[in-house]
């Protein structure tokens, strides 16, 4: 924005479930932020708290069970604070959502035409005409061929891409600023994730929308991403430039990440172990158990602080804190700039995530 | 292919449903034997004549001499005709008893079945929105009180308590009063509530049940991306989808509270409605009147569940009519 401060500005948030087991802490004290016009992409494991994190900024989680805290400043306004009614004409409006499996996003019981118009006329005051005529337009604009005479067809008689499509025209209505986007293509293939991604491209310069995408494909991260946030085990692991992360991962679960792909240059293994529970994590650094480079340090306390290791980069390491030697992680083995990652060809084994 | 035609097939169907039934109903009553002829053979013997030329004139008197199919068609034409014999117990067509006798169920009949397909999906919604609160759980044991106890039971409670001791109200219908009347609305206050409470429980459950389903689906976590308020969420986006399963349960359960219940109750409270037309007929052995009340509910039976039939293809549109 004009006065330097961005778009959206995440803060110490944390959201807790509560549940039969005791509390659950999905996302842990998250900062991020996304500026006008850019894309911001979380990426992680499934479980690590992607999503609730995407969910709590506007609370569409319900709560309770769930319980968020924090700031999550909108345009200067903390939305975890205004109440629920000025909430929801932001909702839709301003800050829009599309989800993972759009077959199961939108009500099988209404026409499409009819839930595009739903969100319109819930923040708009448009008569039906008008209203069919703009959800028209805009099914025309994401691409659905002969718009005015499918507005009337269910979601069941479309394809899983033309549904996505019809989520990014239900997001539109608003002319959104911020456009929350909830591994879109993930339920999609591969020819038609590119299609999508292609229109949100397209859509972002049109509309000049940020968009905070969450994926754990980092192929996609790779093609979109102007910044991006590594999320493990609801902490933030490493965030910044999407250039320098893939240049430079400082983080051993980002490097862990980024060689589970040998298009990178990386073997395609696995990372060994799994996510901690969410109900107990542990001590220290939440990846020290799978960390190669873990020592005592990283076992003990909190996660550490991050630490800016260049401009814009953050990485919350003990290894790169005060008193830590980043020199312990073995840096060039990893990389996309590294020499020693020539695939075997054998590539089965694909990203850690499902 | 178009809906139009699904509802005329549809409709065709229990046409063709209806004759069957009325077809069915013909042969076991020509399998049957007639109680009137031998009631003419056993009087004659009685009497010191021929049994057996009394059963033929019995016989030639009622038609059963002609052959079966004349018989068949005779009956098929008289039952759609909505010639439906003389009542000899009655002493009137039995049409007319059947008429007569609706206009009291149906006084009854129509503010309940309202009441249960209003409040049922309302309250059974509601208690979903507030699953495992004490409200939920207030709904929860009174849908299982009414579903458990007996409706007739209950009505003699109830009677008991607002008609014997608090005096209340009258614990004898009253034919006399207006449709439209204080006293009509007083005296049919319990019996409706006995029914409600018996029908509601079943479209409570069914529906809060389905309910908790759609409204953790990920369109309602869509609706609220969108900016709808929690109400409309819930009225548009959960009770819709959940009045699909629902109009199964809904239509079988009135049905078969119609058909068992409102018997008992009519006998407990004393209304002169179908539900004792029938029990009256069958104590007395009046074949006729029995035909026609079964045939009465029998085609109220079709009829419903052709409406539940359309209706569910008007909520649910991924339920295709191409095929069928």
């Amino acid at each position: 924005m004009s006065d330097g401060q961005p778009l959206l500005e995440v803060e110490n948030l944390t959201t807790t479930f509560s549940t039969e087991d005791g509390t659950l802490t999905a996302v842990d004290g998250v900062d991020f932020s996304v500026d006008t016009g850019e894309t911001v992409c979380i990426v992680g494991e499934s479980g690590s708290g992607k999503t609730v994190a995407t969910e709590s900024i506007t609370k569409i989680i319900n709560t309770p069970p769930g319980k968020i805290e924090g700031t999550v400043r909108y345009k200067g306004r903390d939305l975890l604070s205004i109440p629920g009614s000025e909430l929801r004409q932001i909702r839709g409006n301003e800050i829009a959502h599309i989800f993972q499996n759009p077959q199961e996003a939108m009500n099988h019981c209404y026409t499409v035409g009819w839930q595009i118009t739903e969100a319109l006329q819930i923040h708009q005051d448009v008569s039906d005409e008008e209203a069919r005529t703009k959800a028209v337009d805009l099914m025309d604009r994401v691409g659905i061929a002969n718009a005015s005479s499918r507005f009337d067809d269910y979601p069941h008689e479309f394809s899983g891409g033309q549904k996505q499509r019809i989520m990014i025209a239900m997001a539109l209505v608003g002319d959104p600023d911020l456009l929350i986007a909830d591994e879109p293509t993930t339920a999609l293939d591969v020819t038609v994730q590119a299609q999508i991604l292609e229109l949100l491209d397209d859509l972002q310069d049109e509309y000049g929308m940020g968009i905070l995408f969450v994926t754990h494909d980092l192929g996609v991260v790779a093609q979109i991403a102007d910044r991006i946030v590594v999320m493990y085990a609801g902490k933030v692991m490493e965030r910044g430039n999407v250039l320098d992360i893939f240049d430079n991962p400082t983080h051993p679960y980002t490097q862990q990440l980024l060689e589970c792909l040998p298009e990178f240059g990386g073997t395609g293994g696995g990372i060994p172990g799994t996510l901690p529970d969410p109900h107990d994590p542990p001590d220290g650094c939440r990846f020290a158990p799978r960390c190669e480079y873990a020592e005592e340090a990283c076992r003990t306390g909190e996660q550490p602080e991050e630490v800016e290791i260049e401009p814009g980069q953050w990485v919350s390491c003990v290894h790169y804190g005060p008193g830590g030697d980043p020199s312990v992680i073995g840096g060039e083995e990893f990389g996309i700039a590294g020499d020693t990652g020539a695939a075997d060809g054998d590539s089965e084994v694909g990203p850690a995530d499902d | 292919m178009g809906f139009g035609r699904y509802v005329t097939a549809r409709v065709l169907w229990a046409g063709v449903v209806s004759l069957i039934i009325t077809t069915i109903t013909f042969l076991l009553l020509s399998a049957a034997p007639n109680p009137d002829v031998q009631r003419a053979a056993t009087q004659a013997a009685l009497q010191g004549g021929d049994p057996a030329e009394a059963v033929e004139r019995a016989r030639e008197l009622r038609g059963l001499d002609e052959p079966l199919y004349v018989r068949y068609f005779d009956f098929v034409q008289g039952v759609y005709t909505l010639d439906w014999g003389w009542s000899s117990s009655r002493s009137q067509p039995v049409i007319e008893a059947v008429g007569n006798a609706l206009y009291y169920t149906a006084q009854y009949s129509i503010p309940w079945t309202i009441l249960t397909v209003i409040l049922g999906p309302l309250v059974g919604v509601y208690s979903a929105a507030n699953m495992y609160s004490w409200r939920d759980h207030a709904a929860t044991g009174f849908a299982f009180f009414g579903y458990a106890i007996p409706n007739f039971f209950f009505g003699i409670i109830l009677l008991l308590i607002f008609g014997v001791w608090l005096e209340v109200i009258p614990i004898v219908y009253n034919t006399d009063v207006a449709v439209f009347s204080v006293e009509n609305a007083i005296q049919l206050a319990i019996p409706v509530f006995v029914l409600v409470t018996g029908s509601i429980g079943a479209v409570m459950r069914v529906s809060r049940n389905e309910s908790a389903e759609f409204q953790n689906a990920d369109f309602m976590k869509t609706a609220k991306a969108k900016g709808v308020s929690p109400l409309r969420a819930y009225a548009y986006h959960v009770m819709r989808p959940t009045l699909v399963p629902l109009s199964t349960t809904l239509v079988g359960q009135l049905l078969a509270l119609f058909l068992g219940s409102s018997l008992l109750v009519e006998v407990v409270f004393g209304i002169p409605g179908l539900g004792r037309l029938t029990f009256e007929a069958l104590l007395s052995q009046d074949t006729n009147l029995v035909l026609g009340t079964t045939l009465f509910f029998t085609f109220v039976a079709v009829v419903g569940n052709l409406i539940e039939d359309l209706v569910f293809t008007v909520l649910d549109p991924r339920i295709s009519y191409d095929d069928r």
